[in-house]
C-alpha cells in the first residue's frame, strides 16, 4: 500500500514538474522567477507587482496549454491502451474508430460551407463529426458482424475512416481558397494555440474520468488479453465491457480531438512503450500510460513553440518527429535486454 | 482589317479624340510576368478573374468591354456598382477554365498567380495562349514574389508600389486609353503623397503595429501581415514599423509574442466574408478588448485600434484609400512625438 502510495506521489511529481516546464519555456522569454510570481499570485494571492501581460501570458496561456497538452495526452494514451487490449490488436489506437476522420469532416462542415449558421464552433463541429463517425462505425460493426469480433470493428473503422476522410477532401476542394484550406490543415495537424481556462475545465475532468473508468475495470482488461473466449469463462460481462470501454475511449478521444485537433501517435505508441518497460499488468499499466502521455505531449508542445522562433510548429508534426525515434530506441532498448 | 476595327473603337469610346498622349501603336507587345503578349489591337472582349483588375478596368472606363468577372472578395466599389450589374458573374470564387473562354475573352486579366499558375486552379496560361487569348496578370503578384513557396506565395523582396501604377498603365496601353490611365496613376499618387505628408506632420516616432486578417477560430494563433506585403508596405510608408517579421504574406504568429510586442497600434480587417469566426471584425475587437492578455496591450487600452477594408490591405487600387483611412487614424491618436 505504501508502495503504491509512494509511486502515485512520485507520478504527480513528475507531472508537476513538467507542467512547471510548460509554464516557464515558451515563444517570447519569460524571466523565470516572474513565472514563480505570477503562480504564487494567482495560487496564493502573494500579490507581487507584475505587468499584467506577463501575468496573462504566464497564467491564461502558457499554464492552460500545459494542462490541456497533459489531459490530452494522458486521455489519448489511455485509449490507446484500452482499445490494444480488447481489440487484441498492436496496431490500434484511438483514431482507429474513424474519430479524426469524423471530426475533420464536422470541422470542415463548419468552418467552409457555414453548418451551424456562426453558432457552431470548430470544436463543436469537430465533437458532432466525430460521434457520427464513431456511431456509423458501431453500427456497420454491429450489421456485418455475427459475434461483435474484434476484427469487425476495426475492419468498420477502416472504412468508416475512408469514407469521412473522402468526404473533407471533397469539401475542401469544392469550396476552399487556400488559405482557408491551409487554416483548416494546420487544425487538423492539432494545436494547443487556441485553449484558454474553459478547455481546461474540460479536458482535465475527461481525461481523469476516463482514466478512472478504465482502472475500475483493470481486472476485466488483463482477461481481454487471453481473449474473448477466456474472459467469458472467467465471468466477464463481454458485451457490456466492450461496450462500456470502447464507448468511454470513443467519447473521450472525441473530447480531446475536439479541443485540440488530432494529435496523432501518442495513443499509438505511449501503451506500447509502457508495456515494454512494465508489462502487460492493467493496474500499472494505465497510469503509467496515462503519465507518460501526458509528459509527453507537454515535451512536444514545448518543443513546438521554442523549435523555430516566432512561430509555432503544429504539435502533431512534434510528436511524431520526435516520438518515432524514441519509440525505435526503446524497441532496441528491450530486445538488447533480453 | 486592323483599321476599321480601330476606328470604331476610337469612336465607341469616344475619348481618344482628346487624347493627350500618345495612341497606343498596334502591334504592341508587353513583358508581362516574364510572358511577352503582343496584341495586334485592343481587346474589345475581357474576362476577369479577381477584383482588383476588375475595378481597374472599370476605373478606366473600360467597364462596356468586361464580358464577365469572377473571384470576389467583397460587394463592388459604390461608384461601379450600376456598370457592374450590367456584367455577368461567373463565379463568387474561381471560374472554371471553360466558363472562361466560353465567353471568348480575347484578354483574360488574372489579380493572382495561382489562378493560371503551373497548377492554375482555372487553368495554365499555356492553356490560354494555345487558344489565341492573352493573359495578363497584375505585376503585384508575380514581380518579386515566388509563388511556388509557401500557401499564399513567399515574397522574395518587399512589395513595390511601382508594379500597381504599372498594372494601371499597362492596362491603359493594352486598352488604348493611356490618357485616362496616367490621370488616375497621378491621382493616386497624390493621395499617396497627402497621406504621407499628414503623419510626417504629425511627427510619430517609433510607432509600430500589427495587422491582423483572420484566424481560424477565436483564441488561436491568428493571421497577421507579414513583413514584405502589402499592409506592410502601407506601415512602413507612413514610417510605422510591423512588429512581424516573417516572409510569408499571411504568417501565423502566437498571440503571446505579439502581446510581448505589444504594437502601439492595431489594424484589423473588415470582410463579407464569414468562415472562420475571426472573420468578423466585431468579434476581433470583442476577442481584444475580452482577452486577458490582449486587453492589456497598449492599443487596446487606448483604444487604437483601426478597422480597414479587407480590399485595402490587396494590392489593388483601393489600397491608396486604406493609407488614407491609417494617416488620418494616427493622426487623431495622441502619440508619444
Amino acid at each position: 500500500m505504501t508502495a503504491t502510495l509512494i509511486r502515485t506521489l512520485l507520478a504527480l511529481g513528475m507531472l508537476s514538474l513538467a507542467v512547471l516546464a510548460g509554464v516557464a519555456i515558451g515563444e517570447t522569454p519569460i524571466d523565470p522567477l516572474v513565472v514563480l510570481q505570477v503562480l504564487a499570485n494567482k495560487l496564493w494571492g502573494a500579490g507581487y507587482a507584475l505587468n499584467p501581460i506577463d501575468e496573462g501570458i504566464v497564467w491564461n496561456y502558457r499554464l492552460t496549454r500545459a494542462l490541456v497538452a497533459a489531459a490530452c495526452g494522458a486521455g489519448l494514451a489511455t485509449c490507446g491502451v484500452i482499445l490494444q487490449s480488447l481489440l487484441r490488436n498492436p496496431l490500434a489506437e484511438p483514431y482507429l474508430l474513424g474519430i479524426s476522420a469524423g471530426a475533420s469532416t464536422g470541422a470542415v462542415l463548419v468552418a467552409l460551407l457555414g453548418v451551424g449558421a456562426g453558432l457552431l464552433t470548430l470544436s463543436a463541429g469537430a465533437f458532432v463529426g466525430a460521434m457520427t463517425a464513431f456511431a456509423l462505425v458501431v453500427l456497420l460493426a454491429r450489421v456485418s458482424g455475427t459475434s461483435g469480433g474484434a476484427g469487425q470493428i476495426i475492419l468498420a473503422g477502416i472504412a468508416g475512416s475512408q469514407l469521412f476522410n473522402a468526404m473533407t477532401a471533397f469539401l475542401i476542394t469544392k469550396s476552399a481558397s487556400s488559405e482557408q484550406a491551409r487554416g483548416i490543415l494546420f487544425w487538423l495537424l492539432g494545436n494547443l494555440s487556441g485553449v484558454r481556462w474553459p478547455s481546461v475545465w474540460l479536458a482535465v475532468p475527461v481525461a481523469v474520468a476516463g482514466l478512472v473508468v478504465c482502472l475500475w475495470h483493470r481486472r476485466a482488461l488483463d482477461a481481454f488479453t487471453f481473449g474473448v473466449d477466456s474472459a467469458a469463462s472467467l465471468g466477464i460481462a463481454v458485451r457490456r465491457v466492450q461496450l462500456v470501454l470502447i464507448g468511454c475511449a470513443a467519447l473521450v478521444t472525441a473530447v480531446m480531438v475536439s479541443i485540440v485537433g488530432s494529435i496523432g501517435f501518442v495513443g499509438l505508441v505511449i501503451p506500447h512503450a509502457a508495456r515494454l518497460m512494465l508489462g502487460t499488468g492493467h493496474s500499472r499499466l494505465l497510469p503509467a500510460s496515462a503519465l507518460g502521455g501526458a509528459l509527453f505531449l507537454i515535451a512536444a508542445d514545448v518543443l513546438s513553440r521554442t523549435l523555430i522562433k516566432g512561430q509555432v510548429i503544429p504539435v502533431g508534426v512534434i510528436t511524431a518527429l520526435v516520438g518515432a525515434p524514441v519509440f525505435a530506441l526503446i524497441l532496441i532498448g528491450r530486445r538488447n535486454a533480453r | 482589317m486592323l483599321l476599321p476595327r480601330l476606328t470604331a473603337l476610337f469612336t465607341s469610346l469616344g475619348l481618344c479624340a482628346f487624347a493627350e498622349a500618345a495612341p497606343t501603336q498596334y502591334p504592341l507587345t508587353i513583358d508581362n510576368c516574364g510572358t511577352p503578349l503582343t496584341f495586334a489591337h485592343a481587346p474589345t472582349r475581357a474576362v476577369t478573374i479577381g477584383q482588383a483588375g476588375t475595378e481597374m478596368l472599370y476605373a478606366l472606363g473600360l467597364g462596356n468591354k468586361v464580358a464577365a468577372t469572377s473571384l470576389w472578395f467583397n460587394d463592388v466599389l459604390p461608384a461601379y456598382k450600376t456598370q457592374n450589374d450590367k456584367v455577368e458573374r461567373l463565379a463568387n470564387n474561381e471560374p472554371s477554365f471553360e466558363a472562361v473562354i466560353g465567353k471568348r475573352p480575347e484578354l483574360v486579366t488574372v489579380e493572382f498567380e495561382w489562378m493560371v499558375g503551373p497548377q492554375g486552379a482555372v487553368g495554365t496560361r499555356e492553356q490560354f495562349h494555345e487558344l489565341k487569348i492573352a493573359t495578363y496578370l497584375l505585376p503585384s503578384d508575380c514581380e518579386g514574389k515566388d509563388n511556388r513557396v509557401g500557401a499564399d506565395g513567399t515574397r522574395l523582396e518587399p512589395f513595390r508600389i511601382d508594379t500597381i501604377y504599372k498594372s494601371i498603365e499597362q492596362l491603359a496601353q493594352i486598352f488604348d486609353v493611356q490618357d485616362r490611365g496616367e490621370q488616375w496613376v497621378t491621382e493616386l499618387k497624390a493621395k499617396l503623397a497627402a497621406s504621407v505628408a499628414k503623419v510626417q506632420q504629425k511627427g510619430v516616432k517609433q510607432a509600430s503595429a500589427l495587422v491582423w486578417f483572420s484566424s481560424t477560430d477565436m483564441n488561436v494563433d491568428p493571421f497577421v501581415a507579414g513583413h514584405k506585403g502589402i499592409p506592410d508596405f502601407m506601415l512602413s510608408t507612413l514610417g510605422v514599423r510591423n512588429v512581424v517579421d516573417s516572409d510569408e504574406e499571411w504568417p501565423t504568429v502566437g498571440w503571446e509574442t505579439i502581446a510581448k510586442a505589444n504594437p502601439t497600434f492595431l489594424v484589423i480587417a473588415r470582410m463579407d466574408r464569414r468562415r472562420f469566426p475571426a472573420d468578423d471584425h466585431e468579434k476581433k475587437l470583442a476577442f481584444l478588448r475580452s482577452d486577458p492578455v490582449t486587453r492589456n496591450m497598449d492599443a487596446v487600452k487606448h483604444n487604437r485600434i483601426i478597422i480597414v477594408d479587407a480590399m485595402a490591405l490587396q494590392a489593388s487600387a483601393r489600397m491608396f484609400d486604406g493609407l488614407e483611412q491609417l494617416a488620418t487614424a494616427i493622426d487623431g491618436y495622441d502619440l508619444p512625438k
